[in-house]
């Protein structure tokens, strides 16, 4: 896993170097817009992080021009601009996900890894949770090595699911993720689907533990 | 709104006054038509009543007897004896008796007003009764009065002037209301710019400083105010732009530092002591955060423009909090009503706002209950926990800045209580003023706090 990572901070840049190295993936640490766009061309990159404020130009402008020659790469945004605009402005930019200083290195850490569980980047990866596992490919879900039986909605969903571990998935995105337009839903598919999910998930010994929000959706959370 | 009154408009002025113009200047002018045609009338009637006297002493003639008898040729005798508009003739010798008339039943009537001496004179009763006008000639040993009904030269001037006024009017009518038309087009045309500027201008605003009054088209008297606006324009806008960059530079001056502090600090070993370091920076990142955002909030007024899914703010707001409440053991919930509630704002902020009063209710519920958000029309957002609630003398001074109000002694207690207090509920305060709302706490039934933001309804479209 290859990260670019563009901070003109020179110490911020050398401790998230070093946490992001330890975490097992390879870093190219680049200060300056210039610099990132000489490595986007050289190497190829699993995720690009970008600090905004950068001496040689905004990373937005980067990130807009990424975005019009249609690459695909995963981008997440570190700022210290955090105003209530410039959140939405980096989101339409095209970024994929937004961390504002300061945050702690482990959620920067989690948040690439749920970029990397994204569709468009590395099939094949196999996505856990606890001693939950997923093949997005074969699309079998195991626990504890033990291959659970899984109905084809109830696979997706739990896929939905695994892709944001620890976060919310709102009812909106399943209901779109795994429903289509010409084939409406009733207005309980949903809850009886999770249902079934998590009663099959239970009966075999999961650790992982998926938690409703009301009214909002489902939040599967990894064992503490 | 009520009791003011609508401010003139200058083009019903300008067409009031100039139409009053118009009828003043056709009345002096008929005036002037109807005094000439009078003192016309009158100089011919003197001058034609001058001439039947002349004629009329001329062919006096005595007779054998003594007798006097006026002889008029035929030709001349016409006048005196047209039944209708017939002209009265009376001959006086020098003694001032009379001696001779046309018509022997009116005369009468007439001799005692017959002057001394020659000239113009009137008669208030003479031929059944109307007035008459006369001319008294001295020729030679006689007198002649020549004598006509004053009414026909009444009606000769009614005729003219009624002649004049039917011609007139019909030509004055329509070139007043011209005048008035084109004054009143002509100013339209020449205030018409005046209307794109006023939708120019209705656009400015903090959110859109760079809008400048449109000056194509002005009229040379309409510039100097569209240019003192515009001048006016780009001063706030540079003021704006100040604060602006200040808001960004202090933003990124004070969390860079923070970033570091953090970094560092998960670079250490895990420990009691790194622990509790971890606590502190914590705490003063969320309230530089805090500090920045009222800052934020105060120095730049929010764009509140935008159509807003109040489902769609609480459904953010939840998500980001979700985590947090998982650790809390705390369940969160979104109870709403079928209706969907619209209002026209600033999602970003009040998904902050939201995410703040979750934040305090995460503070203080206790672990195993349920915080919810409701929504309900016409554009009311609530968040109920079941924490100890806020005692009714502190309800609010919440709100104010620094202020922890009754939930200072468990804020102290944990880092929890703490990431709550401080700022946050004045930011919430401040988003919903800014969005012409409201904030208030109330007793939950059952136990607990209400918090509810009350916003005004969606008026229209947004």
């Amino acid at each position: 896993m290859r990260i670019l990572l563009v901070e003109d901070e020179p110490e911020l840049k050398l401790l998230l170097r070093e946490a992001l190295t330890q975490a097992g993936f390879a870093v190219d640490a680049v200060a300056e817009l210039a610099d990132a766009d000489e490595h986007m061309h050289q190497g190829s990159y699993d995720v690009l992080v970008l600090d905004l404020g950068l001496p040689d130009g905004d990373g937005l402008a980067l990130l807009a021009r990424l975005r019009r020659e249609g690459t695909g790469l995963p981008v997440l945004i570190l700022t210290a601009r955090d105003g209530l605009e410039e959140r939405v402005a980096g989101l339409d930019a095209g970024a994929d996900d937004y961390l504002v200083k300061p945050f702690h290195i482990p959620e920067l850490i989690s948040r690439i890894r749920a970029l990397l569980r994204r569709p468009n980047t590395l099939a094949g990866m196999q996505l856990e949770a606890g001693n939950l596992a997923f093949d997005p490919i074969e699309r079998d879900a195991a626990v504890a090595g033990r291959l659970l039986k899984l109905t084809t909605r109830e696979a997706g969903l739990l896929e939905l699911l695994l892709r944001r571990v620890g976060r919310v998935v709102t009812r909106t995105a399943i209901e779109q993720g795994l429903y289509s337009f010409d084939n409406p839903i009733g207005s309980n598919a949903v809850e009886v689907l999770m249902h079934r999910l998590r009663r099959k998930l239970t009966e075999a010994g999961a650790t992982a533990e998926v938690h409703t929000l009301r009214g909002v959706g489902y939040l599967l959370a990894p064992p503490k | 709104m009520t009791g003011r009154r609508a401010p003139a408009s200058l083009t019903l002025r300008l067409a009031w006054r100039l139409g009053a113009l118009m009828l003043a200047a056709m009345a002096a002018a008929a005036a002037a038509v109807a005094w000439r045609a009078i003192v016309t009338v009158r100089d011919m009637d003197d001058a034609a009543l001058q001439v039947a006297a002349r004629t009329v002493a001329a062919h006096v003639r005595r007779g054998p007897a003594g007798q006097i008898t006026v002889a008029l040729p035929a030709a001349l005798a016409a006048p005196f004896l047209d039944e209708e508009k017939k002209i009265i003739y009376l001959v006086f010798d020098r003694q001032g008796h009379l001696r001779a008339s046309s018509d022997a039943v009116v005369a009468p009537s007439i001799v005692p007003f017959v002057p001394a001496h020659g000239g113009l004179f009137r008669v208030p009763g003479g031929r059944d009764g109307r007035p008459m006008l006369g001319w008294l000639e001295q020729a030679g040993p006689w007198r002649v009065a020549v004598l006509k009904d004053h009414e026909q030269s009444q009606a000769l001037i009614r005729a003219l002037l009624e002649r004049f006024f039917a011609a007139a009017l019909w030509l004055l009518g329509p070139i007043a209301l011209g005048a008035v038309l084109v004054a009143v087009l002509t100013l339209r045309h020449g205030l018409r710019p005046l209307a794109l500027a006023s939708a120019a201008a209705a656009r400015a605003g903090p959110t859109h400083p760079g809008v400048r009054l449109p000056t194509t088209g002005l009229t040379r008297e309409l510039m100097p105010l569209v240019n003192a606006v515009n001048d006016a324009l780009a001063r706030l806008e540079r003021g704006l732009d100040v604060q602006r960059r200040f808001s960004g530079e202090a933003a990124h001056a004070l969390r860079t530092p923070l970033a570091v502090l953090t970094a560092r600090l998960n670079a250490l070993p895990e420990g009691p002591s790194s622990a509790d370091l971890g606590r502190d920076v914590d705490r003063m990142a969320r309230l530089v955060e805090q500090m920045l955002q009222m800052a934020r909030l105060e120095g730049l007024p929010l764009d509140v423009s935008h159509r807003v899914d109040l489902h769609q703010v609480a459904v953010e707001a939840i998500s980001n909090l979700a985590p947090l409440a998982l650790q809390r053991g705390i369940d969160l919930a979104l109870a709403e009503g079928t209706t969907p509630v619209a209002v026209l704002g600033n999602a970003a902020a009040l998904v902050l706002a939201l995410s703040n009063l979750l934040e305090n209710a995460l503070a203080e519920a206790p672990a195993g209950s349920v915080v919810e958000v409701e929504i309900n029309p016409p554009a009311r957002i609530a968040v109920l926990d079941r924490g100890p609630g806020i005692p009714p003398a502190e309800r609010e001074a919440i709100f104010l800045r620094f202020r922890r109000g009754g939930r200072s002694a468990s804020a102290g207690k944990s880092a929890a209580g703490s990431s709550g207090a401080g700022l946050g509920l004045a930011i919430v305060a401040e988003i919903a003023a800014q969005h012409g709302g409201s904030v208030r706490v109330e007793e939950r039934e059952g136990g607990g706090a209400r918090f509810v933001i009350e916003l005004p309804a969606e008026r229209g479209n947004g």
